[in-house]
């Protein structure tokens, strides 16, 4: 699963530290979302998704691998 | 998040004293009592001695191991219950190998270490990858 996290954050002007506290995770966490090493709970990316006021599926992406 | 059967954060550091406080009195004991000549017998001194020891390390260990951690989330849950299934593989595999390959060794000494070896096996690895997270967080700023 791709994620946008990184560009939604730069356009919404916020750090890593800020998504986490918005979200109740560690920074760590969000860290390793950005980077594809970990899948989110479907929990917590509709919450990333609603700090960024979008829909899942345009933070969030299958690949083909999935 | 919600976690379940976990302690609070500090009880880490109560584990942590649990686990310190038993060196001293065990080498204290052992400087003045001579354990292989003790009287046997239940809640003789050196059997109160060896529960005091054993408890004190086993209850160390497990705060130690069973306490939250500073910010609790989902992939932390998920890291902890690898690193449990890990130590339990891990654990497994010590055990048998040493019932093999020992062969003067009284089972009920492999036993006791083995109360310990799973914790202990849980906690490197659960701190290991810990830090390996926290590591690579920072170098990803």
């Amino acid at each position: 699963m791709k994620n946008n996290i990184r560009v939604e954050r730069a356009i919404k002007n916020i750090t890593q530290a800020d998504l986490a506290e918005a979200v109740n995770v560690s920074r760590q966490t969000i860290n390793t979302i950005e980077s594809n090493k970990y899948v989110p709970s479907t929990v917590l990316a509709l919450k990333i998704a609603r700090v960024f006021g979008k829909p899942l599926e345009e933070i969030f992406t299958l690949e083909d691998a999935d | 998040m919600k976690t379940r059967f976990l302690f609070p954060y500090w009880f880490r550091y109560l584990g942590l004293a649990c686990f310190l406080v038993h060196i001293p009195v065990m080498l204290l004991f052992k400087e003045h009592h001579d354990m292989d000549n003790a009287a046997p017998g239940l809640f003789s001194g050196s059997h109160v001695f060896f529960i005091f020891t054993t408890l004190m390390v086993t209850i160390g260990l497990f705060l130690f191991a069973f306490s939250k951690q500073k910010i609790e989330d989902e992939q932390i849950m998920q890291l902890r219950r690898d690193s449990l299934q890990w130590a339990v593989y891990f654990n497994y595999v010590v055990l048998i190998a040493t019932l093999i390959f020992t062969e003067h060794m009284e089972i009920s000494h492999i036993m006791q270490l083995n109360m310990w070896t799973l914790l202990l096996f849980f906690i490197l690895r659960f701190q290991w990858v810990i830090f390996r997270l926290n590591w690579s967080a920072k170098k990803g700023d």
